[in-house]
């Protein structure tokens, strides 16, 4: 780095810790009455056990849709033509259409008359099973493409290779094309889990008991402010960070590797 | 090797990539496909391979057609062993890991068994060396050599290569060629394809000059060479070999 682009450099740090600063004291200039912990703090419990639901809602959906998306992608390589095309308008609805209308008229329309006695009959929360239910269907159709677009990218000499020393078709997948397309789409995938733990905060509209539906009845008992939403915030940070850190570091490693 | 096809036919679109081919060899090791690119050389190799289906026509070897069904052909490409121009190897595996794997997974073979089966087969080549390397850190010949290895590994009736060392520099091409050679030598049955003339020449026992889609001629390869029967192999030689 040339002196001068370091000094530029030092500007340009400066001018931005200054504005943020400015703009942050603005913020919390306006807001009256001051901080109160008090409040998050005995909601603790309450804020928690959300907390616990939105990660076993996260990584329950994650699980489903790795199924969805791995079931959507083969169902495009189908070699029925029948397979392909529901497959892919299936994709095209789900990815074209918001999540909340689909979470309302999917447990309200579709699984909830569908399910809500057996699992009330085996002491379920229907509202968290048909919650999981449609996420792992929504994350798993964003899955679904990422998946295709990375096993598409294998050459085809490898796809012809793989044949030629005598692998069957699911032998193909197994040893040749997925352990190369995992290091490709890996980067996307992880994104898109980051994507699917906030997008789990939805579901409170349908009245699943996770973290955001917690948060907002601390919210209206209290009449809290900013204290509810900063460990709402930092709530999703612990959950997603890791997953981010953990991406990068595996895709260095698959960079190195090869 | 005896090798019968008769009314071979493989169209891609309109473009017909073999037209109603004949060929019969009855004796020979080895089979050198010759002729200009886009001759249906390839095509040919893939079919007889088992890589490809043909549109019409039947290929019988020692005395069996080739299976039509998805299944019979894949027992059929496991019997046999086949190498491409270049990219043969699995890039996220080192080389002995390239060669067990099929071992173990596709011929049945014990972990332990494999691994010896490969250092043997490495070995021979001259190739132990360079067992825990990655594709990537071999150079153009030692992958085909590599890729040749694990060819041959699972002992296979017929090894078809389809010009193995078309993308290597001249240097590279003589360690492969003398491989094949050896191979050759060993008794391995051999179809493949090339532009190298002079290995062509040395290697074969019979030769079949395609042109396109179809078999112009074949026969032992001193006859050809000396005097080719047609006119279009006549023309193809001359312009081959102006500089040799």
């Amino acid at each position: 780095m040339t002196a001068s682009r370091r000094n530029w450099n030092l500007i340009a740090g400066l001018a931005i810790v200054l504005s943020f600063a400015a703009f942050c004291f603005l913020i919390f200039s306006g807001l009256r009455g001051g901080w109160n912990w008090q409040g998050p703090w005995e909601a603790r419990e309450l804020l928690f056990k959300g907390w616990k639901t939105t990660l076993w809602i996260s990584l329950s959906a994650l699980v489903g849709s790795l199924l969805v998306g791995l079931l959507l992608m083969l169902g495009q390589r189908s070699p029925l033509v029948v397979v392909r095309w529901t497959c892919r308008l299936f994709l095209e609805f789900v990815r074209e259409t918001p999540l909340v209308v689909q979470l309302l008229v999917g447990y309200f329309l579709i699984f909830a008359p569908l399910l809500s006695r057996p699992l009330d009959n085996i002491g379920w929360d229907e509202k968290l099973i048909i919650g999981i239910i449609l996420l792992s269907l929504f994350e798993g159709a964003y899955l679904g493409e990422i998946f295709r677009g990375g096993v598409e990218s294998i050459p085809r000499t490898q796809w012809e290779s793989a044949r030629a020393v005598g692998f069957n078709r699911v032998q193909v997948y197994r040893y040749v094309i997925f352990p190369q397309a995992l290091r490709r789409v890996l980067p996307a995938v992880a994104g898109q889990f980051v994507s699917l733990i906030k997008d789990s905060s939805l579901l409170s509209v349908i009245g699943a008991p996770e973290f955001f539906y917690q948060s907002r009845v601390y919210v209206s008992k209290s009449y809290a402010g900013l204290e509810a939403y900063i460990p709402l915030a930092l709530g999703y940070l612990i959950l997603t960070a890791p997953i981010a850190i953990l991406s990068h570091r595996l895709e260095r490693r698959f960079r190195d590797e090869t | 090797m005896r090798l019968e096809i008769t009314g071979l036919t493989k169209r891609y679109g309109k473009q017909a990539a073999l037209n109603d081919l004949n060929l019969t060899i009855h004796e020979g090791g080895v089979l050198v496909l010759i002729g200009p690119s886009g001759g249906g050389k390839s095509t040919l190799l893939r079919v007889i391979g088992g890589l490809e289906t043909p549109d019409s026509g039947t290929v019988t070897l020692h005395g069996e057609r080739l299976p039509v069904t998805e299944s019979g052909l894949l027992a059929y490409r496991r019997a046999n062993g086949f190498l491409f121009q270049q990219f043969n190897l699995f890039p996220h595996l080192d080389a002995l890991r390239n060669l067990t794997l099929p071992l173990e997974t596709v011929h049945g073979q014990t972990p332990e068994q494999a691994k010896a089966t490969a250092e043997e087969a490495l070995e021979r080549f001259g190739l132990l060396a360079h067992a825990h390397k990655r594709p990537a850190e071999l150079s153009g010949g030692q992958q085909q050599r590599v890729g040749i290895a694990r060819a041959v590994a699972s002992k296979p009736r017929v090894l078809f290569l389809d010009e193995p060392t078309s993308a290597l520099d001249p240097e590279m091409t003589a360690e492969v060629l003398e491989l094949v050679q050896e191979l050759a030598e060993g008794g391995q049955r051999i179809v493949l394809s090339t532009h190298e003339m002079g290995f062509a020449r040395a290697v074969a026992d019979q030769v079949a000059f395609l042109a396109e889609g179809k078999v112009i001629e074949s026969g032992p390869p001193r006859e050809w060479f000396e005097n080719p029967a047609s006119e279009h192999a006549r023309r193809f030689l001359s312009k081959v070999l102006r500089y040799l």
